[in-house]
C-alpha cells in the first residue's frame, strides 16, 4: 500500500468547550475522489480549515506527501500543493477576473522551487484556466459583475490556478440548479482525470454519488462510515445520523 | 510605461519644477514647498501601507519623529550631511516598523491600528525624557550659513524633499505594478483568501511597514535643518497623524497618483489657510472633509474618477468622459479651494465681507456635492452643477466690481468663461443621455 | 523603598485602576462586545469633562450630579453616532479601513473643536470634597481618587447585573456571538447593537466628569487614553468586563508603582508597554473568548 497522499492521525479541535472534531483519522490516496457528507455542525469546515493551516489543530498530525504539516502557515501547505476553495466565494472584489486568477499563479506557483514563469507565460495560464471555467470573455471584468455561479466557478478557477495535488471543494455547489452542478461535477472530474486528487464536501446527493469513489461521513465531529459510496449510504447508522432526516 | 521611462519623466517634471521656483526667486515658496513636498513623501508613504495593503496606520507621526530624532542625535553627536541623514532616519524607521509589526500584524488589523496609535504616545514620552536629545525643553539645530551652488540653504532643503518625493512616488508607482502589488491588493480584499491561495501575508505586512516607516523617516530627517528648534510636540504633532491619513483617502488610496494629488490639493491650501485662517480651522476642516470622504467615497477623489470612467468610458477614452472629468476636478478643486478661502471671510467683522463669504462658502459646498454627483452619474447632479455655475458667474462678475487690479480681472474673466462653456456643455443632449438611465447598479452605456 | 512610600503607591494604583476601569468600559463594550473599533471613545470622555466642568462652573453642581445629567444625552449622540457608522460602513461589509479612519477622524475633530472652543488652558472642577482625603493608618485616600473609583465600581456593578440579567443585555452579549440565532429570535440586531453603542458612548458622559475630578483637564489629556484604555482591553480580554476591571486596577498600579519610583514622565509608556508584551505572548488577554 502506497504512502497516503493525505494522511490524518488523532486530530482534534476544540472551541472553548464545544469540541468540533474528535480523534479524527484520514487516509486519501493520490488520484481518488472522495465525497465528504454530515449535516451542518458535523465539523467539515473545521475539518478543511485544520487541514489547511487556517485553524491550528490541538492534537493529532496532519502528514501531506509523508510530511508533517505542523507549524506551517496556510500559505506554506499550498505551495506544497494543497487548496481548497472557500464556501462562501471570497473572491478579489477590487481586480480583474484574471488578475484574480494572476495571484495564485505568482505566490503559490511561481515561487515554488524551480519553478521560473516568465509575464507571457502567466497570462496565458490564466487565459487557459478561465476558458477552463468558462469566464474567458469575462476576463477583464469584476467579480462584482459575475452571477452567483460564476463566483463559485472564479473560486475553483483559483483553487486550481494554485496547480495542487489536492483540491478540497468546500460546499461549492450551494444554491445551484441541476444544470449548474452538474456542470461544477463534471470540471471537477475532468481536474480529476488530469491528476488531482479531489475532496468534495457537499450536501447534494445526488453530486456527490455521480462523483465520489469513495465517501467518507462525519457526524459531530466523528467519522462514523468511509468506503464504498453504495455500501456507506445504507449503513443504518448513517442513515439514522444523517440521510433518513 | 516602463518604470525607467516612468523615473525619466518625473526626475525631469521635478526639474523643472525645481527651475521654475528658482526663477520666482521667493524665499517664501521654497518654504512652503517644503511642507508640500514633506506631505507628498508621508502621504504616498501611508499609502503603501494604508491603500494598497489595507492596513491604517494611526501613528505617522511617531515614524517622522524617529526621523527627526536621528538627525537631532547625530548632530549633537557629529554633523552628517543631510543625504547620509535622510538615509539614516529612513533606515531606523524602517526597522522600528519592522519590529512593530512583527508583533502586531500576526493579529487583526485593528489591533495593528491601535499599537501604532500607542506606539505615537509611548515613543513621544520615549523622546520627552532623553536628554541627550533635548528632551522636553528641546533641541536647536544650527543651519549652516550657505551652501555651494544654491542661493540659500532652503532652497537645499527643498532640492532633497524634492528628490525624496520623487524617489517615493517611483517607487510606489513600481510597486503597484509588480508581484508585490498583486500581493498587497489581495491582502487588503481578502486576506484570508490570499494565504489560502499562497500569499506569504505576513512577509508582505512587514515589507509593507518597513517601506511605509522608511519613507515617513526620511520625510523626517531634514525637519530639525528646516525648523532650527525642535521640541517632541511639534515633531509628534496631530497635523502629521490627520494629513498622512487624510491627503491619501482624500486624493485616492488606490494608486500612487492619489497621495500626490492629495498632497499637492490639501498641503497647498493649508499653507493658504494658516495664512487667512487659524491652524486650528484649518486642521478642523482636514478632518471633517476626512470623515466625509470616508463616508461617501473611500476610495478618494481619484478613485470616484475610475469608477466613473469604468462606466462611462469602459473600453477607451471618449470626449464626453474626459470634459465631464474635467469639470468635476474643477469642482472639487475649487469647492475645497473655496471653503478655505471664504472661512476667513465668514469671520470678518465687516457684514458684507461676511454675507459675500457666506454665499462663497455655499456655493463651494455645492461645487463640492457636484463633483461628487457628477462622478457618480447621479441625475440630480447635472441640475445641481448648472446652479452652481449659474450662480458662480454674477458672483464673479461682484468681485470684478470689487477689485480692478488685472490680475484679479483676468482671473475672474477665465472664471466666469470656463463656468458659461461648462453650462452650456451640461445641457447637451449627449451629456444628458449619460446621467438620465439609472446607472447605480446597471451598466448600460448610451 | 519604604513601606509606606510602597503601600501609598499600591493603593494609589488600586483606585487610579478603578477609575481607569470606567474610562475604559464603554471600549470595552464597542470594542469587547460589538468589535467596533471606536477610538474617538476617549475623545468622548473629554467632551463629558468639559461638560461637567461647564455645568460645575456655571451652576455649581457637583461633577457626579453633571455626569448623571449628561449621559442621557450622550445616550441619543451614541445611538446616532452607531446609526451614521452602520449605514456608511457595517451594512457594506466595509469596516476595516474605513471605519477607523471614520472614528479617527471624529476623534480629531473633537479634539480640534474643543481647542478652537476652549483653548489649551487646563479647566478643573470646585466641589467640597475634593481636597480632603482621610486615611487609615499609614495610607492615604485622597477623596479625589476614592470617589470616582468608588462610582467606577458601581458603574460596573449595574452594567455588569444589566448584561447577565436583563433581557436586552443577554441579547447583547448574544449579538457578539451569533448575530442569526437572535434574529430568528426576533430581535434585531441592529437595534441591539445600537443600544449597545449608546451605552458605551453615555459611560464617557460619568467616565469624563470622574476624569475631571481626578484631575485638571485640556484637549490632548484625550490621546494618553487611547492607548491605555485599548492596553486594558486587550489585557483583561475583549469581551469581558471582569477582565476588564481586572486589566484596569493592574495597569493602575502598575502607572503608580512606575510613577513613584521612576518618575510621572514614564507613566505613559508603561500601557503601551504592557499591551505590546499582551499581544505578543498572550493576544486573548487573561479572562479573554
Amino acid at each position: 500500500m502506497s504512502t497516503p497522499l493525505l494522511e490524518v492521525t488523532g486530530l482534534s479541535k476544540r472551541f472553548g468547550g464545544f469540541v468540533a472534531l474528535e480523534n479524527l483519522d484520514l487516509a486519501i490516496h493520490s488520484g481518488e475522489r472522495v465525497g465528504l457528507i454530515g449535516p451542518n455542525g458535523s465539523g467539515k469546515s473545521t475539518l478543511v480549515n485544520c487541514l489547511c493551516g487556517t485553524l491550528i489543530n490541538e492534537t493529532g498530525t496532519v502528514r501531506f506527501e509523508d510530511r508533517n504539516l505542523a507549524g506551517l502557515t496556510a500559505h506554506a501547505r499550498t505551495r506544497l500543493g494543497m487548496a481548497r476553495s472557500f464556501q462562501l466565494p471570497r473572491p478579489f472584489f477590487s481586480m480583474t477576473i484574471a488578475d484574480n486568477i494572476r495571484v495564485p499563479l505568482i505566490y503559490a506557483v511561481n515561487s515554488r522551487p524551480g519553478v521560473r514563469l516568465s509575464e507571457s507565460e502567466i497570462g496565458e495560464r490564466c487565459i487557459a484556466l478561465l476558458d477552463l471555467v468558462g469566464l474567458k470573455d469575462k476576463a477583464s471584468q469584476r467579480p462584482v459583475d459575475l452571477t452567483q455561479v460564476e463566483m463559485r466557478k472564479l473560486e475553483l478557477a483559483r483553487a486550481m490556478a494554485v496547480e495542487p495535488k489536492l483540491l478540497i471543494a468546500d460546499e461549492a455547489m450551494a444554491g445551484l440548479s441541476g444544470v449548474e452542478v452538474h456542470d461544477i461535477v463534471t470540471l471537477l472530474i475532468k481536474l480529476n482525470e488530469r491528476g488531482v486528487t479531489v475532496v468534495l464536501i457537499e450536501h447534494i446527493m445526488r453530486a456527490v454519488m455521480q462523483f465520489s469513489q469513495r465517501l467518507i461521513v462525519l457526524v459531530s465531529g466523528k467519522k462514523i462510515a468511509d468506503g464504498r459510496p453504495d455500501d456507506v449510504i445504507r449503513d443504518p447508522e448513517v442513515v439514522r445520523a444523517y440521510l433518513g432526516q | 510605461m516602463r518604470n525607467l521611462s516612468f523615473a525619466l519623466i518625473a526626475t525631469v517634471v521635478a526639474a523643472f519644477v525645481f527651475a521654475g521656483a528658482r526663477a520666482v526667486n521667493s524665499d517664501y515658496l521654497f518654504f512652503a514647498g517644503y511642507t508640500v513636498l514633506q506631505f507628498v513623501v508621508l502621504a504616498t508613504a501611508w499609502n503603501i501601507l494604508g491603500g494598497y495593503t489595507g492596513y491604517v496606520n494611526f501613528g505617522s507621526a511617531a515614524f517622522f519623529a524617529l526621523g527627526v530624532y536621528t538627525t537631532v542625535f547625530f548632530t549633537k553627536l557629529y554633523p552628517l550631511p543631510i543625504p547620509l541623514l535622510v538615509v539614516i532616519g529612513g533606515v531606523v524607521s524602517g526597522l522600528v516598523g519592522v519590529g512593530m509589526g512583527y508583533l502586531t500584524l500576526r493579529l487583526r488589523g485593528a489591533f495593528f491600528a491601535i499599537a501604532t496609535l500607542a506606539l505615537a504616545v509611548v515613543l513621544q514620552t520615549l523622546i520627552v525624557n532623553w536628554h541627550f536629545v533635548g528632551g522636553s525643553r528641546g533641541a536647536y539645530v544650527i543651519r549652516p550659513a550657505s551652501v555651494a551652488f544654491l542661493d540659500s540653504y532652503i532652497q537645499y532643503l527643498f532640492l532633497i524633499m524634492l528628490t525624496v518625493a520623487v524617489i517615493a512616488l517611483i517607487a510606489a508607482r513600481a510597486i503597484e505594478r509588480s508581484s508585490l502589488g498583486y500581493g498587497f491588493a489581495a491582502i487588503r480584499d481578502d486576506e484570508l483568501a490570499a494565504e489560502a491561495l499562497g500569499v506569504p501575508t505576513l512577509k508582505l505586512k512587514l515589507i509593507a511597514t518597513a517601506l511605509s516607516g522608511a519613507f515617513m523617516g526620511m520625510a523626517g530627517a531634514p525637519f530639525p535643518y528646516y525648523i532650527g528648534y525642535v521640541q517632541p510636540a511639534t515633531a509628534f504633532g496631530l497635523e502629521y497623524a490627520v494629513n498622512s491619513i487624510a491627503m491619501p483617502m482624500i486624493g485616492g488610496t488606490g494608486s500612487w497618483i492619489g497621495p500626490l494629488v492629495g498632497a499637492i490639493l490639501l498641503g497647498s491650501l493649508q499653507q493658504i489657510a494658516t495664512v487667512t485662517i487659524s491652524s486650528a480651522v484649518n486642521l478642523l476642516l482636514v478632518g471633517l472633509l476626512l470623515v466625509a470622504f470616508v463616508m461617501v467615497a473611500p476610495n478618494g477623489f481619484v478613485g470616484l474618477i475610475r469608477e466613473f470612467l469604468l462606466i462611462a468610458a469602459p473600453s477607451r477614452l471618449n470626449a464626453r468622459a474626459v470634459i465631464i472629468v474635467m469639470i468635476a476636478t474643477y469642482c472639487f478643486v475649487g469647492g475645497i479651494l473655496g471653503i478655505v478661502l471664504n472661512l476667513s471671510a465668514v469671520m470678518a467683522p465687516n457684514s458684507v465681507l461676511a454675507a459675500i463669504g457666506a454665499t462663497g462658502l455655499i456655493l463651494a459646498v455645492f461645487n463640492l456635492v457636484s463633483a461628487y454627483g457628477l462622478l457618480k452619474l447621479q441625475s440630480w447632479s447635472l441640475v445641481l452643477t448648472t446652479i452652481a455655475f449659474a450662480i458662480w458667474i454674477p458672483f464673479s462678475a461682484f468681485y470684478l466690481w470689487l477689485d480692478y487690479a488685472p490680475t484679479s480681472v483676468a482671473f475672474r474673466a477665465v472664471v466666469i468663461v470656463i463656468a458659461l462653456v461648462a453650462l452650456y456643455y451640461l445641457q447637451t443632449q449627449h451629456v444628458k443621455l449619460l446621467y438620465r438611465t439609472p446607472l447605480s447598479e446597471g451598466r448600460v452605456m448610451p | 523603598m519604604t513601606l509606606d512610600l510602597v503601600l501609598n503607591a499600591l493603593v494609589a494604583g488600586l483606585l487610579l485602576g478603578g477609575f481607569y476601569a470606567a474610562v475604559t468600559l464603554g471600549i470595552s463594550i464597542s470594542f469587547g462586545i460589538l468589535d467596533i473599533v471606536n477610538i474617538a471613545h476617549p475623545a468622548f470622555v473629554i467632551v463629558g469633562c468639559y461638560i461637567a466642568y461647564i455645568l460645575n462652573a456655571s451652576f455649581g453642581l457637583d461633577p457626579v450630579l453633571a455626569g448623571l445629567v449628561a449621559m442621557p444625552f450622550f445616550y441619543v449622540a451614541g445611538a446616532a453616532i452607531y446609526q451614521v457608522y452602520y449605514l456608511s460602513f457595517e451594512r457594506r461589509g466595509k469596516e476595516a479601513l474605513s471605519g477607523l479612519a471614520f472614528f479617527f477622524g471624529i476623534l480629531f475633530i473633537t479634539e480640534v473643536l474643543l481647542i478652537l472652543i476652549y483653548g489649551v488652558d487646563y479647566r478643573y472642577v470646585q466641589a467640597s470634597y475634593i481636597d480632603r482625603s482621610f486615611s487609615i493608618g499609614i495610607v492615604q485616600l485622597p477623596n479625589r481618587m476614592l470617589v470616582p473609583c468608588v462610582i467606577s465600581f458601581i458603574m460596573f456593578g449595574l452594567l455588569y447585573f444589566y448584561l447577565k440579567r436583563t433581557f436586552t443585555g443577554r441579547a447583547i452579549m448574544a449579538v457578539a456571538q451569533d448575530q442569526l440565532a437572535l434574529q430568528l429570535m426576533a430581535a434585531s440586531p441592529v437595534r441591539i447593537k445600537r443600544t449597545a453603542f449608546a451605552i458605551s458612548v453615555a459611560t464617557a458622559a460619568m467616565a469624563g466628569a470622574l476624569l475631571i475630578i481626578i484631575q485638571p483637564v485640556e484637549p490632548s489629556v484625550g490621546r494618553e487614553y487611547i492607548g491605555r484604555a485599548f492596553a486594558i482591553c486587550v489585557l483583561g480580554g475583549l469581551g469581558s468586563l471582569t477582565g476588564t476591571l481586572i486589566g484596569a486596577i493592574l495597569i493602575g498600579i502598575a502607572e503608580s508603582v512606575t510613577s513613584t519610583f521612576f518618575g510621572p514622565s514614564w507613566a505613559p509608556a508603561v500601557s503601551f508597554g504592557l499591551l505590546l508584551l499582551t499581544l505578543a505572548f498572550r493576544p486573548s488577554g487573561l479572562l479573554g473568548r
